[in-house]
C-alpha cells in the first residue's frame, strides 16, 4: 500500500506534465498530419512564446497567461509567414529541402534569441508559480494543473475547429489528399500557411505554460522539440488523440522513473521507452496502417 | 575470389582519372605542416579534414542511400568517448581510434533495429532522438575517474602529451582522403549500383531482387565507422571530451551545411561545401554571436535558390555539359 501511496504523486505529476508536452506536441502533430512536414523549428517557436510571456511580464507587467491575447496573433502571423514564404516553396523542391530549411530557421531563431535575450536561463515567476494543491496524499504544483487544463482546452478547440469550420474542413481535406483538395477548389498553399499559423499559435500557448513550469534558455527549443517528437512517435504520427495519449505516457514514464532512479535518469528512461516502442510497434500506439 | 579481384580492377580503372590528382593533393597537404606555415592554418586544415570525412559519409547516407540521418553526433561522441575511456585504461590512443570507430559501427547495427523500421521523414526524426539519449547516458555514467570527473563534466584524453599536432593533422588527412576513396569505391561497386536503384525507386529495386534493407544497412554501418573514426581523431586534437558538445546538434549543422552547400548527391559536393564552411568559420571567428545566424541564412538561402548546391548547379550549366561532351570524344 505504501508503494501505491508513494507512487500516487509521481503518477499524477506525470499525467499533468504530459499535459504540457501535449500542448507542445499538438502543433507539431497538426503540421505533420496536414502538411506532412516536420517543422524542426517548432520547439524554437515555443521558446519564442515563452520569451513573449517573459517580455510581457517583466516590461509591461501583464500576467503571462493574459498576454497570450497578443502573443497568439503574433505567433500565428510568424508561423503563417514561414510556411507561405519559405516552406511552401521548399515543399515543391523536395521532402529533404523542407526538413533542412526548417532546420535553418531553427538555427536562425536560436541565435537571434541569444542576441536579444542573452544566453541566460529565464522563467516566468508569477505570484502563483510556487502554489501547490493537495488532494489526499497527492501534492502537485498549481502550474502543473494549469498545464493540463491548457492541454484539454487546446485539444478540444482543435477537435471542434477541424470538425465545424470551413477552414477546418479544408485542412482535413488537404491532409487526406492534396491533389483532390486542390481540384475541389481549395487553395492548398493557403491552407498549409493557416495550418502552420495555428501550430505557431499553439506554440505561443505552449511557450507560456512551459515558462511557468520550467526555466528555459535560447537553445531549449531543440530539447523540447525532441520530447515532442518522442511524444508524437509514441502516439502515432498525425493522430491528435494519439499525441495526447503519447504525451501522458511520456510524462508518466518520466516522473515515475524519476521517482525510482532519480531525476538525472528520468529523461533517459523516457527516451529509451520511445526507442523500444518504435522497435515493437513502429507506427505508435494510435498509428494508422 | 577471382570475381572480387576482377571487380576491384574494374572499379580502380573507373577511378583512375581521379586517383592521380588526389595523390598529388594528398602529398602537398601532407608536406604542408613541415614547411612551417602558421599554426592557425594547420588548425583550419585539420577541421577541414574532419568535417570533410563526416560530410562525405552524410552525403553517402542522405545523397545516395535515401537516409536523412540526423544523428551523426551519436557516432562522433561514441567514438570519442570509447577512445578517451581506453586511454584511461592505459591502452594506446591509436588502438582507441580503431576501437572508437568499431564501437560506432556496432552501435549503428544495434540502432538500425528500431530506426530502420521507419521510412523517409520518420527515419529522420527517429535518428534525431538517438544522440539525445546518448547524451543523457554519458551525463549519468561515470566510467573512469579524472581531474574533470564524470557526471556531465567530461574527461581529458589521457597520455597524449607526446602526440604532436602534426601527427594528428596527418591522421585527419588520412581519414579525409580515406573517406573520399571509400565513397568513390562504393559508388562504382555493386553496392553503389544497388543504392542508385533504391534512390530512384525503392519498390522497383526491391522487385528486381535488390535487398533494400541490407544495402542501406551496409552504407549505414560504413558511414558510422568512418564518422566515428573522424570523431575520435577530432577528440585527440581537442584533448578532452564532455557529453554536451560531444552529442551536440552543432555537429549536424556543420555536416549538413557542408553537404548542402556543395551539393547533396554529388561526389565533389562535400569537398566544395566543406571548403566553404571552413572558410566561413574562419571569417566569422571574430563575430561569434552572429556566426550561427549567417550559417542559418545561408542554409535556407542555398536550399531555396540552388537546392542542388554549388557542384550540382555547375553540372547543370550548358558550359559544363559541353566540356564533358568534349572530354568523352577523346
Amino acid at each position: 500500500m505504501t508503494l501505491l501511496a508513494d507512487l500516487a504523486t509521481p503518477v499524477v505529476m506525470g499525467i499533468l506534465l504530459g499535459g504540457l508536452y501535449a500542448v507542445i506536441a499538438l502543433g507539431l502533430s497538426l503540421v505533420f498530419g496536414v502538411v506532412k512536414e516536420i517543422n524542426i523549428a517548432h520547439g524554437d517557436l515555443v521558446i519564442l512564446g515563452g520569451y513573449f510571456g517573459y517580455v510581457a511580464m517583466t516590461m509591461l507587467g501583464i500576467d503571462p497567461i493574459m498576454s497570450l491575447v497578443i502573443g497568439i496573433p503574433i505567433l500565428f502571423g510568424i508561423g503563417f509567414a514561414i510556411q507561405k514564404y519559405l516552406l511552401n516553396r521548399a515543399f515543391r523542391i523536395s521532402m529533404d529541402a523542407t526538413l533542412i530549411i526548417a532546420f535553418g530557421i531553427s538555427i536562425i531563431l536560436e541565435s537571434t534569441y541569444q542576441l536579444v535575450w542573452t544566453p541566460m536561463s529565464r522563467g516566468l515567476t508569477t505570484p502563483y508559480a510556487l502554489d501547490s494543491i493537495s488532494v489526499g496524499p497527492v501534492h502537485v504544483p498549481l502550474v502543473y494543473l494549469l498545464d493540463f487544463i491548457a492541454a484539454i482546452v487546446v485539444m478540444l478547440f482543435l477537435h471542434e475547429f477541424l470538425r465545424r469550420t470551413y477552414l477546418g474542413r479544408a485542412i482535413r481535406a488537404a491532409a487526406q489528399d492534396r491533389k483532390a483538395a486542390h481540384l475541389m477548389g481549395i487553395n492548398t498553399d493557403q491552407v498549409y500557411a493557416f495550418t502552420l499559423g495555428i501550430s505557431a499559435a499553439f506554440a505561443a500557448i505552449a511557450g507560456v505554460f512551459l515558462g511557468l513550469t520550467f526555466s528555459f534558455t535560447p537553445v531549449s527549443g531543440m530539447a523540447f522539440l525532441i520530447i515532442a517528437l518522442g511524444v508524437i512517435v509514441l502516439g502515432g504520427l498525425g493522430s491528435i488523440v494519439g499525441t495526447f495519449v503519447g504525451a501522458i505516457v511520456f510524462g508518466v514514464v518520466q516522473t515515475v522513473s524519476g521517482h525510482f532512479f532519480g531525476v538525472a535518469a528520468q529523461m533517459l528512461a523516457a527516451y529509451t521507452m520511445v526507442l523500444v516502442v518504435l522497435a515493437v510497434i513502429p507506427r505508435g500506439i494510435f498509428g494508422s496502417r | 575470389m577471382v570475381a572480387v579481384r576482377r571487380d576491384m580492377k574494374a572499379i580502380t580503372a573507373k577511378l583512375r582519372g581521379r586517383l592521380v590528382p588526389l595523390t598529388v593533393i594528398t602529398i602537398v597537404l601532407a608536406l604542408l605542416p613541415i614547411t612551417g606555415i602558421p599554426r592557425v592554418w594547420i588548425l583550419y586544415l585539420f577541421l577541414f579534414f574532419i568535417y570533410l570525412a563526416m560530410a562525405n559519409m552524410w552525403n553517402l547516407l542522405a545523397g545516395y542511400s535515401g537516409l536523412i540521418f540526423l544523428g551523426p553526433a551519436a557516432f562522433i561522441g561514441l567514438g570519442g568517448y570509447t577512445m578517451t575511456i581506453m586511454t584511461w585504461l592505459d591502452i594506446p590512443y591509436y588502438v582507441g581510434i580503431i576501437a572508437g570507430a568499431i564501437v560506432a559501427a556496432l552501435f549503428a547495427m544495434l540502432i538500425s533495429i528500431p530506426v530502420f523500421r521507419l521510412k523517409g521523414i520518420y527515419f529522420a526524426i527517429g535518428t534525431l532522438v538517438v544522440p539525445e539519449v546518448l547524451r543523457y547516458v554519458f551525463m549519468l555514467w561515470k566510467p573512469v575517474g579524472g581531474p574533470l570527473d564524470g557526471l556531465g563534466r567530461g574527461y581529458p584524453v589521457h597520455g597524449i602529451i607526446d602526440v604532436s599536432r602534426v601527427e594528428v593533422y596527418w591522421l585527419g588527412l588520412a581519414v579525409a582522403i580515406g573517406s573520399i576513396l571509400v565513397v568513390g569505391y562504393i559508388l562504382r561497386s555493386k553496392l553503389g549500383m544497388g543504392l542508385a536503384a533504391i534512390r530512384d525507386n525503392d519498390s522497383t529495386a526491391e522487385s528486381s531482387g535488390i535487398n533494400v534493407f541490407n544495402l542501406k544497412l551496409y552504407s549505414f554501418v560504413i558511414a558510422a565507422f568512418v564518422t566515428g573514426l573522424a570523431g575520435t581523431i577530432f577528440y585527440i586534437y581537442q584533448g578532452a571530451i564532455e557529453p554536451r558538445s560531444a552529442f551536440s546538434v552543432q555537429w549536424l549543422v556543420t555536416i549538413m551545411l557542408a553537404t548542402v552547400i556543395g551539393g547533396e548527391g554529388t561526389e565533389e559536393g562535400p569537398i566544395v561545401g566543406t571548403i566553404v564552411v571552413v572558410l566561413l568559420y574562419f571569417l566569422l571567428a571574430r563575430y561569434a554571436e552572429i556566426s550561427l545566424i549567417i550559417q542559418g541564412v545561408i542554409l535556407v538561402g542555398i536550399m531555396l535558390l540552388a537546392p542542388e548546391g554549388i557542384v550540382g548547379s555547375i553540372k547543370k550549366t550548358r558550359a559544363y555539359r559541353h566540356l564533358t561532351q568534349l572530354a568523352s570524344r577523346h
